[in-house]
C-alpha cells in the first residue's frame, strides 16, 4: 500500500517541480518577491519616516509681530522656512496645493498676554489627512518650547528659580515605568503575529496551484480516467496526491520564513541595535522552532485535504481556481483574527481552528506558551486534519464528484 | 474472455431548475432516474473483436467505464478471465488496457518516465517492466521519442505513447473508445493496424466506434446500444440480414430505429 502511495507521490512531485507556475508560487513568490516587496516597504517607510522628519516645512505666519518670540525660534531652526501669503483663505488653498505645509495665526497683543500671566491659543492650520505627516509634532515642538520659556519666566517671577523646583511644581507626582516583560516578549508581542500569518498564508498559497493542478487539472487533461484503471485503490491516489500538495505548502511557507529571515538578517545589521535583537533572536532556542515547525504540519494537511476535495470536485482548473480564490479568505480571516492586539490566547481562541494556531505561535516566538493549550491545540488540529483527508479521500471514490457532467 | 452479466447503471437526470436559491437546492435534490445502461449481457472471446456501437448518448462510454472498473455497476456485473469485476476490481485492472481517443498524457513527463510510472502503478519488476518497455518502443517504434516530453510530441507520437500506455502490463482484454477520432489517415491506420494484432496475439479485444467502414474491416462480432437498451448481438452478417440492409451505415440505423428496415424490429 505505501510502495504505491509513494509512487505516485513521487511521480507527482517531478510533475510539479517541471511546472513554472508551481514554482513561481512555492519558491519564487516566498523566497524572492516577498521578501523584495518587504525590503521595498520597509525602504519606502523608513524613507517616508524620514522625510517627513526632516524636510524643510514652509510656512505663513498672521500676527507673527504680536510674539517675535516664536517667529526667533522659526528662524533659528533651518528645517523651517518662512514665506509670504497675503491672507488666511489663500493660505489654506496653499497648504492643500501642498505649496506650504501649514500657517500660524497669533492673537493680537499676544506678547503683553503672556507677560500678564495669561494664556493664549495660536492657531495651527495644515493637512490632518496625511498619516506620516509630522507637521502637527514639529510645529508644537517649537511652540513648546516658547511656552517653556515663558513658564520658566513667571515661575522665576514668583521665585522659583531652579528647574528642579519647577518641574516639582508642575508635576508633583510622576510615574516611573517598570515594565516585567522582556524583550523577547516585547518583540513576540509586536512581531509576532505577523510571522504565523506569513506561515499560514504561504502554506496556502505555496498549496493551491499544485492542488488544482492535481485535481482539476488532471481531470481536464484526461490522465485521471487512465489513473484510475490502474490497480491501486483511489485511497491510495488520494494520500499520494495530499502529500504532494502538503509538501508544497510546508516547503513554500518555510521558504517565506527563510527568505523573511534573511531579509530581516540584512536589516538588522542596518540598524544600531544589532546586538540587542540578535540576542533576542538567539533565545528562540531549537525547541521553540521545532514546536512552531510542528505547528505547519496540521495547517498544512487541513489546508491541502482542503483545496484537493474542492480541486476533484472541480471540472476545470478554470472552474478550481474560482473555487480556490474564495477559500483564501478561510486562511486569511483566522490568521488576520490572531494579529489583532486584543485577541490573545486563552481556551476560547484554542478552540478557533487557524486562529489557535497563528496565537500558539505568537506565544512560542514570546516564550510565554501553555503548554497545556499548546497540546490541546496541536491535537485538535491534527484531529481536524485528519478528518478533512478523510473527507477527501470519501469524497475521491464518489462517482458523482470524479465524473461529474 | 469477457462476460458481461445483465449489467445496469443508473444516473439521477437534472431537469429543469429554477434560478437563484431554488434552482440550487434543486440540483442538490436530483431528477428522476434514468438507466444509462440497462440490463445488458454479451460475451467476447479470446482472440474476437467485438464492436460496441450505438448513437450519442447510447450509453456506450458509461458501458465501458463499468468494464474499465472506473464506475460501479449499479445491477449485474462482468467477468474478465473469470475474475469478477465487482468482487475484485484491483484484480480486473491487472487483466485490461483501455485506449480512448483522448491520449490522457502527462505533458511534464516523458514518455519513458509515464510508461514506467504505469508499469510501476502494475506491479512490474524492474527489469522486467525495463525489457517490456524496450519491445513495446521498438515495436511502435517509438525509439527517437520515448525522452522527450510527451507535451512536445506531435499527435501521432502521443498516440503511440499513450498505446504503450495501454499494453504496459500486457493486458488480455483491450478496450478502444473510439481510438481514431480526431487522427489523420496515417495515425488512424496504424491504431486499426495495431487492434488487428491484438486480435492475433489472442486478446480480446472491444472495440468502440462511430465509423462503420472500420467496424466491417474489423470487428468478428457486434453489440448494438440504444438509449441504455441492448438492441442488437451478432455479427456483421447477422446485423445485415436482420436489418435487410446491404451497407452497415444504414443497417446500423435501421436497427437503432432511424432508418429504412425490411426485418429490424
Amino acid at each position: 500500500m505505501r510502495a504505491k502511495i509513494l509512487i505516485v507521490y513521487l511521480k507527482e512531485i517531478k510533475e510539479i517541480l517541471r511546472d513554472r507556475r508551481t514554482l513561481v508560487f512555492m519558491v519564487i513568490m516566498p523566497t524572492v518577491l516577498v521578501p523584495l516587496l518587504m525590503n521595498l516597504l520597509i525602504s519606502f517607510m523608513i524613507k517616508s519616516e524620514k522625510k517627513a522628519e526632516t524636510e524643510v516645512l514652509a510656512f505663513a505666519v498672521f500676527g507673527a509681530d504680536n510674539l517675535p518670540k516664536l517667529s526667533e525660534e522659526f528662524a533659528k531652526n533651518e528645517n523651517f522656512r518662512q514665506v509670504d501669503v497675503s491672507s488666511l483663505d489663500e493660505a489654506a488653498l496653499s497648504i492643500k496645493d501642498n505649496i506650504i505645509k501649514f500657517a500660524l495665526v497669533i492673537p493680537v497683543q499676544a506678547q503683553e498676554r503672556l507677560e500678564n500671566s495669561e494664556q493664549i491659543a495660536i492657531e495651527l492650520y495644515y493637512d490632518n489627512s496625511s498619516a506620516v505627516s509630522r507637521v502637527r509634532n514639529r510645529v508644537s515642538d517649537i511652540i513648546q518650547q516658547v511656552s517653556d520659556k515663558f513658564r520658566a519666566e513667571r515661575l522665576a517671577s514668583l521665585g522659583i528659580n531652579s528647574s528642579e523646583k519647577q518641574e516639582n511644581l508642575i508635576s508633583p507626582v510622576i510615574i516611573k515605568e517598570h515594565g516585567t516583560a522582556n524583550m523577547r516578549e516585547i518583540l513576540g508581542e509586536h512581531a509576532g503575529g505577523f510571522l504565523p500569518y506569513m506561515f499560514i498564508i504561504f502554506c496556502m498559497m505555496g498549496a493551491m496551484y499544485p492542488a488544482i493542478d492535481l485535481g482539476a487539472g488532471e481531470k481536464e487533461r484526461g490522465t485521471l480516467e487512465t489513473l484510475l484503471l490502474a490497480p491501486i485503490k483511489r485511497s491510495q491516489i488520494v494520500l499520494g496526491k495530499f502529500l504532494v500538495v502538503f509538501t508544497a505548502g510546508v516547503t513554500s511557507a518555510l521558504l517565506s520564513l527563510a527568505g523573511i529571515g534573511v531579509l530581516l538578517a540584512v536589516k538588522v545589521k542596518q540598524i544600531p541595535a544589532e546586538v540587542e535583537i540578535g540576542q533576542i533572536l538567539s533565545s528562540i532556542d531549537l525547541a521553540d522552532l521545532l514546536l512552531i515547525a510542528s505547528m505547519l504540519i496540521p495547517t498544512a494537511a487541513m489546508f491541502a485535504a482542503l483545496l484537493l476535495s474542492v480541486s476533484i470536485y472541480a471540472r476545470s482548473f478554470k472552474e478550481a481556481s474560482s473555487y480556490c480564490g474564495p477559500l483564501n479568505f478561510l486562511a486569511i480571516v483566522p490568521a488576520v483574527i490572531a494579529v489583532l492586539p486584543v485577541v490573545k490566547l486563552d481556551w476560547y481562541w484554542a478552540m478557533v481552528p487557524i486562529t489557535n494556531i497563528s496565537l500558539a505561535i505568537k506565544e512560542l516566538i514570546k516564550g510565554t506558551m501553555n503548554y497545556e493549550m499548546f497540546i490541546a491545540i496541536l491535537g485538535s488540529s491534527f484531529i481536524i486534519a485528519a478528518g478533512l483527508l478523510f473527507f477527501s479521500t470519501k469524497w475521491f471514490e464518489r462517482e458523482s464528484v470524479l465524473f461529474r457532467q | 474472455m469477457l462476460e458481461v452479466e445483465e449489467i445496469s447503471k443508473s444516473f439521477r437526470e437534472r431537469g429543469k431548475k429554477g434560478r437563484g436559491l431554488i434552482g440550487l437546492l434543486q440540483g442538490f435534490r436530483g431528477g428522476r432516474e434514468f438507466f444509462a445502461v440497462n440490463n445488458v449481457s454479451f460475451c467476447a472471446k479470446s482472440g474476437e473483436i467485438l464492436g460496441l456501437l450505438g448513437p450519442n448518448g447510447a450509453g456506450k462510454t458509461t458501458l465501458l467505464r463499468m468494464l474499465s472498473t472506473a464506475l460501479k455497476p449499479g445491477r449485474g456485473t462482468a467477468k474478465f478471465m473469470g475474475v469478477d469485476l465487482i468482487e475484485n476490481p484491483l484484480e480486473v485492472r491487472k487483466r485490461i488496457g483501455f485506449l480512448s481517443d483522448s491520449t490522457g498524457l502527462y505533458g511534464r513527463l516523458t514518455a519513458r518516465e509515464m510508461i514506467t510510472y504505469y508499469g510501476k502503478l502494475h506491479g512490474m519488476e524492474r527489469e522486467k517492466l525495463r525489457q517490456r518497455m524496450d519491445e513495446l518502443f521498438n515495436v511502435l517504434e517509438m525509439t527517437e521519442f520515448v525522452d522527450k516530453r510527451n507535451d512536445s510530441l506531435s499527435s501521432g507520437m502521443k498516440q503511440k505513447v499513450s498505446i504503450a500506455r495501454t499494453l504496459i502490463h500486457s493486458p488480455d482484454i483491450i478496450m478502444f473508445d473510439e481510438p481514431t477520432t480526431g487522427l489523420d489517415v496515417a495515425a488512424a491506420e496504424a491504431i486499426l493496424n495495431f487492434i488487428e494484432s491484438c486480435k492475433n496475439q489472442g486478446k480480446t479485444v472491444i472495440f468502440c466506434t462511430h465509423h462503420m467502414h472500420e467496424v466491417e474491416r474489423l470487428c468478428d462480432n457486434v453489440v448494438i446500444l440504444n438509449k441504455g437498451n441492448l438492441c442488437f448481438q451478432g455479427s456483421i452478417e447477422q446485423m445485415r440480414a436482420k436489418s435487410g440492409q446491404k451497407l452497415l451505415d444504414k443497417a446500423f440505423l435501421a436497427l437503432i430505429g432511424l432508418g429504412d428496415s425490411k426485418n429490424a424490429g
